[in-house]
């Protein structure tokens, strides 16, 4: 392993690493454009120059491997100036788009031009005129003239995604990026290019002109559209949720995230939440009573619970779950079935099973929920079996008095729910727990308003059986409850029973 | 102890006094009514006194040549007013060469502390604070101004044109 110094820092690294990684490790930073650590590396852009002792020239430390007893500097005046003019060259085109560029804030022009830059133009020429605001594809939008051609979009559809629909087309300064003739930027990886883009050439429909990036907060969690559970980074602010990007973990999703995976933020904005208890109340024909106090609902759902268990209607109490909660909320909610209620009829609602195998190749996977791992390990260590075609059986021949639904908090993975709810409407009272709302759960007889994944903290397993743990980054619907919440509230109203 | 002693007598001689304070009086009043033009009282509300054009008054937004809104949405006023009271909604422009508008931009007067900081964060001349000072209305939505009252209220006689065009600095290759 050699050992080599950077800006007087020893350190040893593997053989074959580049001088910008090495220095990665130190947490130097070394201004780039092109190289990207889930790519290739390219070269093209020579804003990495460092200054090699014994080297009569800078040298481009992404394409550089490290030798032993090397001696580097990052940051001396011979450095700050060739970067300086590697910033220069590239801006030399580039038009006066900040004011209305999404990438403002978070661009590697803007940091780089404060932190080496800060120079008047030299430049006396027209400008390259280029196309601007072109859709290439149904979710990414480019801008030729901000692109500063580094390539790394290009290489992401070659060599990740391998489905090849960028390219870089021209010379010299008429070079533009594009993509190729009837062949749309429409993968379903596609969105990853604009996170990758270090300036803002590609932006991402969805996200465009929604918001300025810095009036937006972060935070860290899953993402909770299939069984791989990629990492990602939420964006949000007082007025929802606007974007999802990927985290790096080189065990689960490495530096990406698939475009279907982008939107699952949506469901857990307000205008689709259940934002309160609603009631199917019979004495007034079967009207809906909304606005209840949760507690208060709560406490009528324990009460009639318990009643139905002292008259030894055990058979008649049942559980649906699906595998869209944490494992911790399983275990609460099992431990209320299996200690208070003590009723053994707990089911599996398993979404389209088919293609819970299904796999393109790179991350994303059939099996739409979050957890099915953890769900299914939570009911072997209750010793609950029972599935969905069991309800069934159940449910069509002696009919359940209470149902307690926790439904999919996100209902376009469950395509066959309507066929679903109608089985379920032959139950007595359906408890229904859901983060959103809709119309088509008006007959049963509680509607419960759930956390979003957003706004609880839990473990999701992944199908490799990797644990891995949301965040309870912000509030959206402040009444809402968590399983564990739920089933606490229901203990403590059912006397505590044992 | 202090004791303020007043000139005995001379007390007494306010007459002289006042006569010479009424005859100035007098003097302006027949002024005023032989030279009315000059009179520097004005009858306001009916008359008004018209502030400067520096004077940093209600906000004006300004238009291009076309009429259309000056302003990119890049929300650059929004983000630098202390008071919070500027809200924007930008969307994308049928055009791509203005590519980003806004679809309604709303001041709050009444949290506004007319710092003029709006004006100068604004890098396209799209923001200005004008003479206008008296913000004056009943219900309590009229204080928050949208882009009909700010940038073509009747006061403003179709607009007022921003100094900086895309157009023009395109075509010197900007
Ligand atoms: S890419 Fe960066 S420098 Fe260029 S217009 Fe966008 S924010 Fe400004
Ligand atoms: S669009 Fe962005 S990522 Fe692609 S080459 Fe241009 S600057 Fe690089
Ligand atoms: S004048 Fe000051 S307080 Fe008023 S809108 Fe402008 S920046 Fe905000
Ligand atoms: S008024 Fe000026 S600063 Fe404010 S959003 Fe419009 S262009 Fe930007
Ligand atoms: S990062 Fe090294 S040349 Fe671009």
């Amino acid at each position: 392993m050699p050992k080599l110094t950077i800006d007087g820092k020893p350190v040893e690294v593997a053989a074959g690493t580049s001088v910008i990684k090495a220095a990665q490790t130190l947490n130097i930073p070394i201004a780039h454009y092109c190289w990207h650590e889930g790519l290739s590396v390219a070269g093209a852009c020579r804003m990495c120059m460092v200054e090699i002792e014994k080297n009569p020239k800078l040298q481009i430390a992404c394409n550089t491997p490290v030798a032993e007893g090397m001696v580097v500097h990052t940051n001396n005046d011979k450095v700050k100036d060739a970067v300086k003019w590697a910033l220069d060259f590239h801006l030399i085109n580039h038009p006066l788009d900040c004011p209305i560029c999404d990438q403002a804030g978070e661009c590697k022009l803007q940091d780089y031009y404060m932190n080496y830059g800060l120079y008047s133009p030299e430049m006396n020429q027209r400008k390259v005129k280029k196309s601007k605001a072109m859709s290439l594809g149904d979710r990414v939008v480019l801008d030729q003239e901000r692109c500063i051609l580094c390539s790394r979009c290009v290489r992401f559809t070659t060599e990740v995604s391998k489905t090849h629909e960028l390219g870089i087309f021209n010379r010299g300064d008429r070079c533009e990026l594009s993509t190729f003739e009837g062949r749309p930027l429409n993968n379903n990886y596609s969105l990853n290019t604009v996170d990758i883009c270090p300036v803002g050439a590609l932006t991402s429909k969805d996200f465009r002109f929604k918001q300025r990036v810095w009036f937006l907060k972060d935070f860290e969690t899953l993402c909770n559209g299939c069984s791989t559970g990629c990492n990602v980074t939420v964006s949000y602010n007082q007025n929802g949720v606007f974007r999802v990007r990927p985290r790096v973990n080189q065990e689960v999703n490495g530096f990406w995230m698939c475009d279907e995976g982008r939107d699952i933020y949506k469901h857990t904005n307000k205008e689709f939440r259940l934002d309160q208890v609603i009631e199917r109340n019979d004495q007034v024909g079967g009207a809906a009573v909304k606005g209840k106090p949760v507690a208060l609902a709560i406490q009528e759902i324990g009460k009639s619970l318990s009643a139905t268990v002292k008259k030894g209607g055990l058979e008649s109490i049942a559980l649906v779950v699906t595998a869209q909660y944490t494992v911790e909320e399983y275990e609460a909610l099992f431990e209320l079935f299996k200690n208070t209620v003590k009723s053994p009829h707990v089911y599996y609602w398993k979404n389209n099973e088919e293609d819970f195998d299904s796999f393109d190749g790179l991350l994303n996977r059939g099996d739409k929920n979050p957890n099915t791992k953890g769900l299914s390990d939570t009911m072997t260590k209750f010793g609950f079996k029972g599935t969905w075609e069991d309800f069934e059986k159940q449910a069509t021949s002696k009919s359940f008095q209470y149902v307690v639904v926790a439904g999919p908090e996100d209902q376009s993975a469950y395509p066959d729910l309507e066929k679903k709810l109608e089985i379920l409407n032959k139950a007595g009272e359906v408890i229904w727990l859901s983060s959103c709302k809709n119309e088509k759960f008006k007959n049963f007889k509680w509607q419960i308003p759930m956390k979003s994944f957003l706004e609880k903290e839990g473990t999701f397993v992944n199908f490799k059986g990797i644990k891995q743990n949301i965040k309870a980054g912000m509030s959206i619907i402040p009444t809402s409850l968590s399983l564990q919440e739920f089933s606490k509230g229901v203990f403590e109203s059912m006397g505590g029973m044992a | 102890m202090s004791v303020v002693k007043r000139p005995e007598g001379k007390a007494n001689w306010y007459l002289p006094g006042i006569l010479t304070g009424m005859m100035i009086t007098i003097k302006h009043m027949i002024f005023n009514l032989t030279h009315r033009k000059q009179m520097i009282t004005i009858q306001y509300p009916e008359e008004r006194y018209p502030y400067s054009d520096r004077f940093k008054g209600n906000h004006i937004l300004t238009v291009k040549k076309d009429g259309s809104l000056r302003c990119t949405a890049c929300m650059l006023c929004a983000t630098y007013c202390p008071a919070e009271c500027i809200s924007i909604t930008a969307a994308e422009h049928d055009d791509p060469s203005v590519e980003k508008y806004p679809i309604s931009y709303e001041i709050d007067i009444l949290r506004c502390v007319f710092c003029g900081l709006c004006e100068e964060a604004c890098p396209v001349d799209a923001i200005r604070m004008g003479p206008e000072h008296q913000t004056a209305a009943i219900a309590g939505e009229n204080f928050i101004y949208d882009i009909n009252k700010l940038a073509y209220r009747s006061g403003l006689k179709g607009g007022v044109q921003s100094k900086v065009d895309d157009e023009e600095r395109h075509s010197r290759g900007l």
